[in-house]
């Protein structure tokens, strides 16, 4: 018995602090499972479905006229099925700073298309916030405190399975929410275990760096060589030979992986005879991707290592397969989408069971989580809509058009803080006003997106281009429930005041 | 084939719902026969066993078990959220999935 009141303590606060941050994780988690359809939507050069007809030595190209730093390294990734473009990035030599374009399909030469954020955007708020190393261990921590509550969650949990099924819509507000609480919370269990444990893993080696950092005497690049099996050769300080071409290496390494497709191709200290050219396998078809990279000599294309990752790397990438969910295709992404949207219902359903229990207390502190979970659970999906309608209206000649988008994001997000600390008093017609703005916008998206640019939803639907049409789709359906839900929350305040009342009266 | 993986899974998760008396009320009448709890909950581990192997069948090892993990915990919430608002549908949507999947098989 004090076990399971020791860790209903635990679980309460435990879940309950970091749970804004959850929520910001796994939604932006969610959203990133289409990341790539939601880049095809916000560049509009992407909508016409064409496939770039560019080779890896026209990128090349275009980097050797057009940037004129030293390189440390670059690379790039040609068409696939969900990105039918060139993308390069470069790193220019003792800066560390990072630029990466993509190459419009449409054009016969190398040409950049205008900046966006993209679906990585949510990518990158999932797993770092935006915030580099910092956000990256803020979200560990975020992520540790998710699998003590879940096991904590289980453990004080006593009818796992005789409530298993149950969910009381009509019971007052604590047991509802409760029931809801566990229902996405038990039913969605494995998920929610699974993804937050291997969400942890992939950054294993920075959150538990001790053992690395003593064995290696603090050369983690030399460890992470030795597990991956990577191939290095050391900066010689001459000037390079004229370069093999790309495209040959990535025929070479097709055949050689007896038609296997290529991924990442990337070239080491372009500037020097050492130079490096590893062509990286892609294969959709397994969990954890073979590591089987080839890696060439930049100036005579010679062999000069095969990769070979130690079993341990293997099962290190299988489990980040498992989180990243980049096989089995459209199907498996949507399955994580709707499990992800569950762990977001258990995150909202545990904050209201902790606020319905306060509240019957009439303890008055709760206005302020109250506008702390309006402004995060309904502001956070607010901001991405404003990010897509920036998207959409911020000029494509803009100059740091994507530095505009994500102050687009950022500002619509702290207007919404603000609209929900002023409305704290009236959470019911806040909710009821987010969730009409919510519908406006999302509603509004395929229109404007279908007054901007060719790639309307009637046309992308004729042609059976499911992925981009899908972008639309989904707005349209959310649009509509929020839309029911605001309608749903204006038909029936008289019933909940009354409700509220009369448990108020049981209590007094 | 995975459609009809998912309506197995509904149908496991039915019959297991169905040995409990709280929600086997709501579902049926209450002078159906029904056999022992023991059998009915066999029967739903068939069907869990049943949609496994369909999903290893179409996807392979790997990936169909992750599949069908995510379809048996998707049609959970399915019949849970249809119990707490529309109980009168629980019962028909077994066949409606299972013809639905039936028809995609056979596309």
């Amino acid at each position: 018995m004090k076990l399971r009141q020791s860790m209903a303590g635990l679980h309460t606060w435990g879940g309950l602090l970091p749970s804004w941050l959850l929520f910001v994780i796994i939604f932006a988690g969610t959203v990133a499972c289409f990341d790539k359809e939601l880049t095809r939507w916000m560049r509009p050069a992407l909508h016409d479905g064409v496939v770039s007809s560019l080779g890896a030595d026209d990128v090349r190209g275009w980097l050797q006229q057009n940037v004129s730093d030293e390189l440390h390294a670059f690379w790039m990734h040609g068409p696939t099925e969900r990105e039918p473009y060139w993308r390069l990035g470069w790193e220019v030599d003792a800066t560390k700073t990072i630029h990466n374009i993509a190459f419009d399909p449409r054009s016969a030469q190398a040409e950049p298309m205008p900046e966006t954020l993209g679906g990585e955007f949510f990518f990158k708020l999932h797993y770092n916030l935006h915030a580099g190393d910092i956000g990256m261990y803020i979200v560990g921590l975020a992520g540790m405190f998710m699998l003590v509550a879940l096991v904590s969650g289980v453990i004080i949990h006593r009818r796992i399975f005789k409530d298993f099924f149950t969910l009381r819509p009509k019971a007052n507000g604590q047991r509802a929410w409760l029931d809801a609480h566990n229902l996405f919370g038990v039913v969605g269990f494995p998920f929610h275990l699974v993804l937050a444990y291997t969400g942890v893993a992939i950054f294993v080696a920075s959150y538990m760096p001790a053992a690395a950092q003593v064995s290696y005497s603090g050369n983690v690049m030399q460890y992470f060589g030795e597990v991956m099996g990577s191939f290095e050769r050391e900066e010689v300080g001459q000037p390079p030979p004229a370069p093999v071409s790309l495209d040959a290496l990535i025929a070479e390494s097709r055949q050689q992986w007896g038609g296997g497709e290529a991924g990442w191709v990337s070239v080491h200290h372009p500037d020097d005879a050492s130079a490096v050219v590893d062509v990286r396998r892609r294969d959709r078809s397994r969990i954890g991707s073979p590591q089987d990279t080839l890696s060439y000599d930049a100036g005579t294309g010679e062999l000069l290592n095969r990769q070979d990752a130690s079993t341990g790397y293997r099962a290190y990438l299988w489990l980040a397969g498992l989180h990243m969910a980049q096989f089995g295709g459209t199907l498996v992404r949507l399955l994580y989408l709707l499990m992800g949207l569950a762990g977001c219902a258990m995150l909202v359903g545990g904050l209201q069971v902790w606020l319905a229990k306060r509240e019957q207390r009439g303890d008055r502190s709760v206005i302020w989580v109250r506008a702390l979970n309006a402004s995060v659970f309904a502001g956070l999906p607010l901001a991405s809509l404003a990010l897509l309608w920036g998207n959409r209206l911020i000029p494509a000649t803009f100059a740091e058009r994507a530095v505009a988008e994500g102050w687009v994001f950022v500002g619509a997000w702290l207007l919404a803080v603000l609209w929900a600390v002023l409305r704290r008093h009236q959470s019911r017609r806040l909710l009821r006003e987010q969730l009409l703005l919510g519908a406006v916008l999302a509603l509004g998206l395929p229109i404007i997106n279908a007054l901007t640019t060719d790639g309307h939803l009637i046309a992308s639907l004729g042609r059976g281009d499911w992925a981009l049409a899908s972008v639309d789709l989904f707005m349209i359906v959310a649009g509509l429930v929020c839309a029911a839900c605001a309608w749903r929350l204006n038909a029936t305040p008289a019933a909940a005041a009354v409700r509220g009342r009369s448990t108020r009266v049981q209590e007094a | 084939m995975l459609l009809l993986a998912f309506a197995l899974a509904y149908l496991g998760m039915t019959l297991l719902c169905l040995t409990m008396n709280r929600h086997r009320g709501a579902l049926l009448r209450a002078d159906t026969r029904l056999p022992g709890p023991a059998i009915i909950r066999s029967l739903a581990v068939g069907c869990f066993g049943f949609a496994l192997w369909l999903g290893v069948n179409s996807q392979g090892g790997e990936i169909g078990t992750v599949i069908w993990l995510c379809l048996v915990m998707l049609s959970g919430l399915l019949l849970v959220l249809l119990l707490a608002w529309r109980s009168r549908w629980v019962l028909p949507a077994v066949p409606l999935l299972a013809a639905c999947g039936v028809v995609q098989t056979v596309l």
